[in-house]
């Protein structure tokens, strides 16, 4: 290629990529500047804020609501993650067998994904409230004691976790689904040939085959993890006595009701920091990965 | 994966798709015009079906008496009211006139967001409302707003589960209320009379209403800031009693343990579900209950201890520092507090006056008029001095530091004590005194 056509090509190239790039500094990069600025300020958002330096990040260090809400987001991230990917892969293998009415049952699992995390923490309120929530009712029904839902710190907590599974396992098993429609039969036939059982086939030829698919979603679900924010805000409030309280609603308290805009932005940089250092650590794993395979 | 260009180009129309919706629709925040014609108003409010047909027919009558005006009524859901407001006026174009809850009211006048009403305003222009009224609309000895309306809590009953427990009679004067005591009474025959997963009572301090736990303090005649609206003054007497009495709620199960001041669940529906016999409610509530509650139902007063007293609720009309023309901003307001004007609206959105020849008496309402005595005797209990305090510029941490502390006290069991320590720091801490 003549070094002529080489610079017509990246021309072209970035004209391509200028809608997405103008797009993308306009709505992410300088609002990210601007945050990062926002969080050495002191302000209440109305005027020009006053230079702190790093105040705001030293009173996070001593703030134990930011620290509670920091392990809130971790114990979150560490249980709906492996427990979304787990559900989701065992739908996807139920799911890709010859089971009766299997475009009902995968219709059911994808439906709470048409919805949006309001409505879903709404449904989430009627079933869990604890005075006439349905879950209650059935437990009082069957003569066992309810559940303190929205008045137990632990109860609260689960109850979180368990609405964001309902909304999040059908994501994960769509994209287990299509990594399985991707595997040959041929490999499965082989297998049984050599005499592995079902779950020698799934251990040694599933699971390993859908690297590619397990990659994408563990990154995809920590990062809706550590930003959830319309489920805890709807369904729990962040309570009782915080214990429900994560990362972004905290921020949204501190920068909205209490208008400490400098603040709030400081708790959004950690979150940025910490969801990046996540994806650098995966995306060094996967490059060795690559490899691998 | 080849990247070829038709991939390429289905891939970035794919990305910047959404980028370009939220460009459209996200960030421009709603009825942010650019220009206004001269002796054009731009108002920006949020409100019920009702409480916006009451606005309209404010703006009909003033676009008629001032000819060659306009108003543009800009109505947004309640969610986003304040964040708009918000970007409106970090972007240095705000709405001439928008409508603000009294506990809101200090943080936008305290940050000299809001136009000083004060040169716009006839001299006895004060004397049309009652002192509590106007106290709740002053930023440093001047007005800032109007006060259009408000609101406070009676108590609402489920006549059926109270006769159940023999509670056939309830107060029917200001002056009559339950004591703390009789309350407590009549909130124990209910406890032995109701299933154990029913409740006596539900009180309605959830979300921002965390403010009406402040009408048990003025009850028992207490303040928390003193009178230079800066020091912490509920470290009192009555500040404890006022703690007490609603720590005991939970602890006696009067109230459901999912009823505290940071429960998604409001205390309407805990009531509206026959779970709790009683609930504390506004005259908002009227037409919802008219419509919703299957059961026979009324209104009686809240209790007093040294005084009656209750949360001055509602909300203000406020014109932005940066109106386009603050003569004619401030008409507006005016105008719509005239006699006609508020009678029309409270009663058609079933609000109180603030007005002083309205509150005796003056209105009734369209939905369950008979019980328009109740709230009016109830809304004369609120005092300057009470309302005064909650129009201070710190209240938005305030609220922060009344939710924090008394979820501690009433979920977390922490002690009298330690709650109004907690407390009194807090309200120092927010109002830097």
């Amino acid at each position: 290629m003549s070094s002529r056509q080489a610079r017509g090509e990246a021309r072209a190239a970035y004209l391509l990529l200028s809608p997405n790039l103008l797009l993308l500094g306009l709505f992410v990069f300088v609002p990210l500047v601007g945050a990062a600025v926002i969080s050495l300020q002191r302000t209440d958002g109305f005027g020009g804020g006053t230079f702190a330096g790093l105040a705001n990040y030293a009173t996070l260090v001593g703030d134990p609501l930011f620290w509670r809400s920091l392990v809130n987001t971790t114990a979150f991230t560490v249980l709906v993650t492996p427990l979304s990917m787990a559900l989701g892969l065992g739908a996807s293998v139920l799911l890709n067998t010859v089971l009766p009415a299997r475009p009902v049952f995968r219709s059911v699992l994808i439906l709470p994904m048409a919805i949006s995390g309001v409505a879903t923490a709404l449904l989430g309120v009627l079933v869990f409230d604890e005075n006439t929530g349905l879950l209650d009712l059935l437990l009082r029904a069957v003569g066992l004691p309810a559940v303190p839902w929205q008045s137990g710190s632990a109860a609260a907590f689960a109850s979180v976790v368990l609405v964001t599974l309902w909304w999040r396992v059908g994501f994960n098993m769509l994209i287990y689904l299509a990594g399985l429609q991707g595997i040959g039969p041929d490999l499965y036939e082989a297998a049984t040939l050599d005499g592995a059982n079902r779950w020698q086939q799934f251990r040694h030829l599933t699971f390993p085959l859908l690297g590619a698919s397990t990659f994408f979603l563990l990154i995809i679900n920590v990062i809706f993890s550590f930003q959830v924010f319309d489920i805890v805000f709807v369904l729990t409030g962040g309570g009782p006595r915080n214990a429900t309280s994560v990362l972004v609603t905290y921020a949204y308290d501190t920068g909205f009701e209490v208008r400490d805009q400098g603040y709030a932005a400081a708790i959004g940089m950690v979150l940025l920091v910490l969801t990046m250092a996540f994806t650098l650590l995966q995306w060094r794993g996967n490059r060795s990965r690559d490899v691998v395979e | 994966m080849d990247l070829t260009r038709r991939r390429f180009l289905a891939g970035s129309a794919a990305l910047a798709a959404p980028l370009g919706l939220a460009a459209c629709g996200g960030f421009a925040p709603a009825g942010s015009q650019a220009s206004q014609a001269a002796g054009t108003l731009s108002f920006t409010t949020w409100g019920t079906d009702a409480e916006l047909a009451g606005f309209r027919s404010v703006i009909a009558a003033f676009q008629q008496a001032n000819p060659g005006t306009t108003v543009d009524l800009n109505a947004v859901p309640y969610e986003q009211m304040f964040s708009n407001i918000d970007a409106q006026i970090q972007a240095g174009n705000p709405p001439d006139v928008f409508r603000v809850p009294y506990y809101t009211f200090g943080s936008y006048a305290g940050a000299g967001q809001l136009l000083d009403l004060t040169p716009h305003l006839a001299q006895d222009f004060s004397g049309r409302f009652t002192d509590q009224a106007w106290a709740a609309v002053q930023n440093g000895g001047k007005p800032y707003g109007v006060p259009h309306h408000t609101d406070t809590s009676v108590i609402l009953y489920n006549k059926t589960l109270l006769d159940a427990a023999g509670v056939t009679s309830v107060p029917t004067t200001p002056e009559g209320a339950w004591t703390w005591d009789q309350l407590l009474q009549v909130a124990g025959r209910l406890r032995s009379s109701l299933p154990g997963a029913k409740y006596p009572m539900a009180y309605n301090w959830q979300g921002n209403g965390v403010t009406r736990w402040l009408s048990l303090l003025f009850q028992a005649d207490g303040r928390f800031l003193a009178e230079d609206l800066k020091s912490p003054a509920i470290d009192s007497a009555a500040g404890r009693a006022a703690v007490d009495l609603s720590k005991r709620f939970f602890t006696e199960k009067l109230v459901p343990a999912n009823d505290s001041v940071k429960s998604t669940t409001y205390a309407a529906d805990t009531w509206y579900s026959q779970t709790s016999a009683m609930v504390w409610g506004g005259a908002f509530m009227l037409p919802d209950a008219d419509k919703t509650a299957t059961f026979e139902w009324g209104a009686t007063y809240a209790p007093r201890k040294v005084r009656g007293g209750g949360d001055f609720g509602g909300n203000a009309l406020v014109a932005t520092a940066k109106a386009k023309d603050p003569g004619l901003a401030a008409r507006f307001l005016a105008f719509a507090t005239e006699a006609e004007q508020q009678k029309t609206f409270c009663v058609g959105a079933s609000l109180l006056p603030t007005r002083a020849d309205l509150v005796q008496d003056g209105i009734t309402f369209d939905v369950r008029g008979e019980l328009t005595k109740v709230f009016l005797g109830q809304a004369r209990q609120v005092r300057a001095s009470d309302s005064g305090q909650v129009a201070s510029p710190s209240m938005s941490k305030i609220i922060t530091v009344l939710k924090d502390q008394l979820e501690q006290a009433f979920v977390g069991g922490r002690s009298t004590e330690d709650t109004i320590a907690g407390l009194s720091q807090g309200i120092a801490g927010a109002t830097g005194a």
